[in-house]
C-alpha cells in the first residue's frame, strides 16, 4: 500500500465515525498477503483461516494502541506472525513434540488438507521447510515464497538486514542439503 | 508421478500447490467485518465552564491578595517615617529659638573653625586613613 493510502486509512482509522469502514478497507487490502503468509507457516487451509479472523479481531481491539510508529503492514505482519508462532506452540503441545524437535508433524495435517494439491517435490519441499528452526523458517517464507525485501522483513522481525541475509543463506544450504539427501 | 529435483532453484514458485476454496478472500473480508463487534464512540467529557477557568480566578486571587498584603505593609512602614521626618525636620518652637540664641552668643572667625576641624580629623585619625587609601596605593 502507498504512502498516501495508508495515511488516508490511518486518518480514517482515528475518526470514530469512520474507523469500521477504515478497518474494511484494511481488511480487503491486507488478508490476502497475510493470509499466505500465516498459511506457509501453519500449512493447513483451517488454521490458516482461524489464525487470520484472529489476528484481525485483535488488531480491531487493539486499533487505539497503534500509535503510528510502524507501517500498518508492519503492525499487522507483527500480529499474524506472533498468532502462528503461538498456535504453532500450542499445536506441538498437543503432539507431545518437543521445542528442539522439528514439526514434521505438520506433515500429516498438509497431506490430509483438501486445499494442498501438491506433488512429491512439493511435500519434500516443505519436509525440508519444517527442519529448519522456527526463526529460519520464517525467514526462508519470508524471503522465499512472499519475496519480500529484508528491510521490510527487519522492521517485522526486529533482526538486523545482516543477520536476515545470513539466515537465509543458511537455511537455503540446509534445505538444498535435505533435498539432496532425500532424492 | 515422483518428480525428482535437487536445487531450490528446480522448484516451480509460479505453481503455488496451496489452494483456497473460490472466492475465499471476498467471502472472508465480509465476513470479517460481520464478526467484528461495534467499537464504542467514546465522547470526550464535556468540562464545565467554571472548572476551566478555576485555577486562572485562583492565581488572579492569589495576586491580589499579594498585592493588597504588600500594599496594606508599605503603607503601615511609610507613616512610621513620616512620622520620624516630622518628628526631626520640624523642632518645637521653642527648641529653635534656643538654638539661635546659643549661636548668637558665639563668636569664631572662619580661620578659627577650620583649625577646630583639622585638629578633630588629626585626633579622629582620618588623615591616617585617608593617606593610605589614596597615596601609598
Amino acid at each position: 500500500m502507498e504512502k498516501n493510502n495508508e495515511e488516508t486509512l490511518l486518518e480514517a482509522l482515528r475518526n470514530p465515525h469512520t474507523v469500521r469502514q477504515g478497518f474494511a478497507s484494511l481488511v480487503s487490502a491486507y488478508s490476502e498477503r497475510l493470509y499466505w503468509q500465516i498459511r506457509k507457516m501453519v500449512l493447513s487451509h483451517d488454521d490458516a483461516n482461524d489464525i487470520l479472523q484472529d489476528v484481525f479481531v485483535k488488531a480491531w481491539s487493539n486499533l487505539e494502541n497503534f500509535r503510528g510508529d510502524a507501517k500498518l503492514t508492519t503492525w499487522l505482519y507483527r500480529i499474524a506472525i506472533n498468532e502462528s508462532i503461538t498456535f504453532l506452540h500450542k499445536k506441538r503441545s498437543q503432539n507431545h513434540v518437543s521445542i528442539d524437535s522439528d514439526d514434521s508433524f505438520l506433515i500429516n495435517l498438509l497431506e490430509s488438507d483438501p486445499y494442498f494439491d501438491g506433488d512429491d517435490a512439493a511435500i519434500q519441499l516443505q519436509k525440508a521447510i519444517l527442519t529448519l528452526p522456527e526463526k529460519q523458517r520464517l525467514v526462508f517464507q519470508m524471503k522465499y515464497f512472499e519475496e519480500m525485501k529484508y528491510d521490510e522483513m527487519s522492521e517485522i522481525l526486529g533482526t538486523s538486514v545482516g543477520a536476515l541475509k545470513a539466515s537465509y543463506h543458511h537455511a537455503v544450504k540446509k534445505i538444498e542439503k535435505f533435498l539432496e539427501e532425500n532424492n | 508421478m515422483k518428480s525428482h529435483f535437487n536445487k531450490l532453484e528446480e522448484i516451480d514458485r509460479t505453481r503455488n500447490p496451496f489452494k483456497v476454496p473460490d472466492n475465499y478472500f471476498t467471502r472472508f473480508n465480509e465476513e470479517m467485518m460481520n464478526r467484528l463487534p461495534e467499537k464504542k464512540i467514546v465522547h470526550p467529557p464535556t468540562i464545565p465552564l467554571w472548572d476551566k477557568v478555576k485555577p486562572w480566578i485562583y492565581m488572579a486571587a492569589m495576586f491580589v491578595g499579594m498585592y493588597l498584603t504588600i500594599q496594606y505593609l508599605t503603607k503601615q512602614s511609610g507613616t512610621g517615617n513620616v512620622a520620624s521626618r516630622q518628628t526631626t525636620v520640624q523642632p518645637s518652637p521653642g527648641e529653635g529659638a534656643r538654638t539661635e540664641a546659643y549661636w548668637s552668643t558665639v563668636q569664631v572667625t572662619e580661620e578659627e573653625f577650620y583649625h577646630y576641624l583639622e585638629e578633630q580629623l588629626v585626633e579622629e585619625g582620618y588623615f591616617d586613613y585617608m593617606y593610605d587609601q589614596y597615596y601609598v596605593n
